[in-house]
């Protein structure tokens, strides 16, 4: 039975991580049709930016909250300087075909991941580094026993919940929120309507940005800091986003808990070495029943 | 007025607009008709900035469209319904009518609510469907909603593609007659593409024909739809 609590609520807040992993790589494939290899390669920057205010004196706080806004920032930026200009040459001979149009910015994403972790290796230098918690990672006693939950990890939970809770109110509830969905699910119709697309797209890579920047702060805490650590995050998020079907921001959450309660159950059940092979197995067989994902859209589209 | 000179829109080595010269008089219902592929489609997509014309000039009250973004064009008050019932079938009718005037919530907040109502009136269909996603309307109900979502922006011209498409006679009726109205009364400029050539003609007041992506005739829409030999010649009936 505590092995089953403990699993449980490490289960709940790792996945409420991938959630934010996946719910960021999702808002980008709806808005732009990209799978942004460098999402993580991003937070990892900040995170390390943030890293590098806590250790010179400033409160964990102040490096949060730059952390999140200088994600957010590095997304527009990347979408402004390199995405955008790349998806608008449509007419070079380079881009002529519809695959190689849907292939450069992927790898143009690869790239930046790559300049991302060797820029941050010759800043910060390659070896891991610890990354502080807010709150203690030690379980919470209660009439002498150890629970398997730490403070810490409630505060993963509420925020990961704030954050989706207040994601959807902005979609649902606002007129930027309707313009960047409008933009998202058909942006001739969005521009007809005298939504600046251009804008809104660079507004969803922000999105994206702030949320994996997020991610990476409240990761890095059990997880060390390197340039590269974060690789793995972008693995276990991309599996959730295909879970739960990539066009789905409600599909990239239950996909995101769904792979952090098997990633759990696995390493308290069975041994942490499976814990890829059991994604792998989640993800074909998600693929095999639901190739769409668990919320992914139909096919059939109207002409 | 809208004018249209010598524009010309190619797709790679298809020229879909060869040189088309025409002139659309404020406040009056011009059409532009023709067979499937006669560059109809391409003529608002040019106009309402979705296509860039290699040459060639397009103005609206003296003032050139040519290098405008589409969203901007909207903001100026030229508002394009394209073809195939455009909605967005994943918002519900009224955040679909509520995109139109997203860029006019602020500096016309009251003018927005007004326009909101106006629309449910003038398709009452659409105020008894309000929460309901788009997709789930029939096709004339989509086709009303896609004018509603441009006539929220307050346009001046309205560009409409093909309102017909897969409708129903009784549909388009109805669809046409309230465009009708909205032109007699609120003194709106369309541009009406239409295949079918009998009831646009019976509306407009000017007929464009179109064939091959060159303008054959410009005329009165009566005069164009009483003669017969260029019926039979353009339009196969």
């Amino acid at each position: 039975m505590e092995t089953f609590l403990a699993a449980l609520f490490s289960g709940t807040s790792r996945g409420a991580v991938f959630a934010l992993v996946a719910l960021g790589l999702v808002i980008v494939w709806r808005g732009a049709g990209i799978v942004n290899f460098a999402q993580m390669g991003q937070a990892m920057f900040s995170t390390y930016i943030a890293s590098t205010l806590i250790t010179n004196g400033n409160s964990y706080w102040v490096g949060f909250v730059v952390a999140i806004v200088v994600g957010a920032a590095m997304g527009a930026l990347l979408d402004t300087l390199i995405m955008r200009p790349l998806s608008n040459k449509k007419k070079t001979e380079l881009l002529s075909s519809e695959s190689m149009r849907a292939a450069v910015p992927v790898i143009a994403s690869l790239g930046i991941l790559g300049a991302l972790q060797a820029l941050a290796g010759i800043i910060w230098a390659a070896e891991e580094r610890g990354f502080p918690a807010p709150y203690p990672q030690e379980g919470f006693s209660v009439a002498g026993n150890v629970m398997p939950f730490t403070s810490f990890d409630l505060f993963v939970i509420s925020v990961v919940l704030a954050t989706l809770l207040a994601t959807t109110l902005f979609f649902k509830k606002t007129g930027v929120g309707l313009a960047m969905r409008a933009t998202a699910l058909n942006s001739e119709v969005a521009r007809l309507s005298g939504i600046r697309t251009n804008f809104t797209r660079s507004l969803s890579w922000a999105f994206s940005g702030a949320a994996s920047s997020l991610a990476g702060l409240l990761i890095t805490p059990t997880s060390n800091l390197s340039p590269n650590t974060l690789d793995l995050v972008l693995i276990v998020g991309f599996t959730a986003a295909v879970v739960g079907g990539l066009d789905s921001p409600a599909g990239a959450v239950i996909g995101g808990f769904l792979v952090g309660m098997v990633i759990s159950f696995v390493s308290f059940y069975d041994t942490p070495e499976d814990v890829f092979l059991s994604i792998l197995g989640v993800l074909l067989l998600v693929l095999i029943i639901r190739p769409r994902g668990i919320l992914g859209a139909k096919d059939a589209r109207r002409v | 007025m809208l004018e249209v000179k010598n524009l010309v829109t190619s797709f790679g080595s298809v020229v879909a607009l060869d040189g088309v010269s025409f002139t659309a008089q404020e406040s009056k219902i011009t059409t532009v008709i023709g067979a499937n592929g006669a560059g109809k489609s391409t003529l608002l997509r040019t106009i309402s900035g979705l296509e860039n014309p290699n040459s060639g000039s397009i103005t609206w009250s003296g003032k050139s469209l040519i290098g405008m973004r589409a969203e901007d064009i909207v903001r100026a008050g030229i508002a394009h319904v394209p073809e195939g019932h455009a909605v967005i079938s994943e918002l519900s009718v009224e955040e679909n009518i509520a995109m139109g005037s997203l860029f006019r919530r602020r500096k016309f907040k009251s003018d927005v609510a007004a326009a909101h109502d106006e629309m449910y009136e003038l398709f009452p269909r659409l105020k008894e469907r309000r929460k309901q996603l788009a997709g789930t309307l029939s096709g004339g109900e989509r086709q009303m909603l896609a004018i509603s979502r441009a006539l929220v922006s307050r346009p001046q011209l309205l560009l409409l593609d093909e309102p017909s498409l897969g409708l129903a006679p009784l549909v388009v009726e109805q669809i046409i007659d309230s465009i009708n109205t909205l032109c007699r009364s609120t003194g709106l400029t369309v541009l009406l593409v239409e295949q079918n050539a009998n009831t646009a003609l019976g509306v407009a007041d000017h007929g464009v024909l179109l064939a091959l992506g060159k303008v054959v005739a410009d005329r009165p829409a009566a005069e164009l739809k009483a003669d017969a030999n260029l019926r039979a010649a353009y339009l196969g009936y």
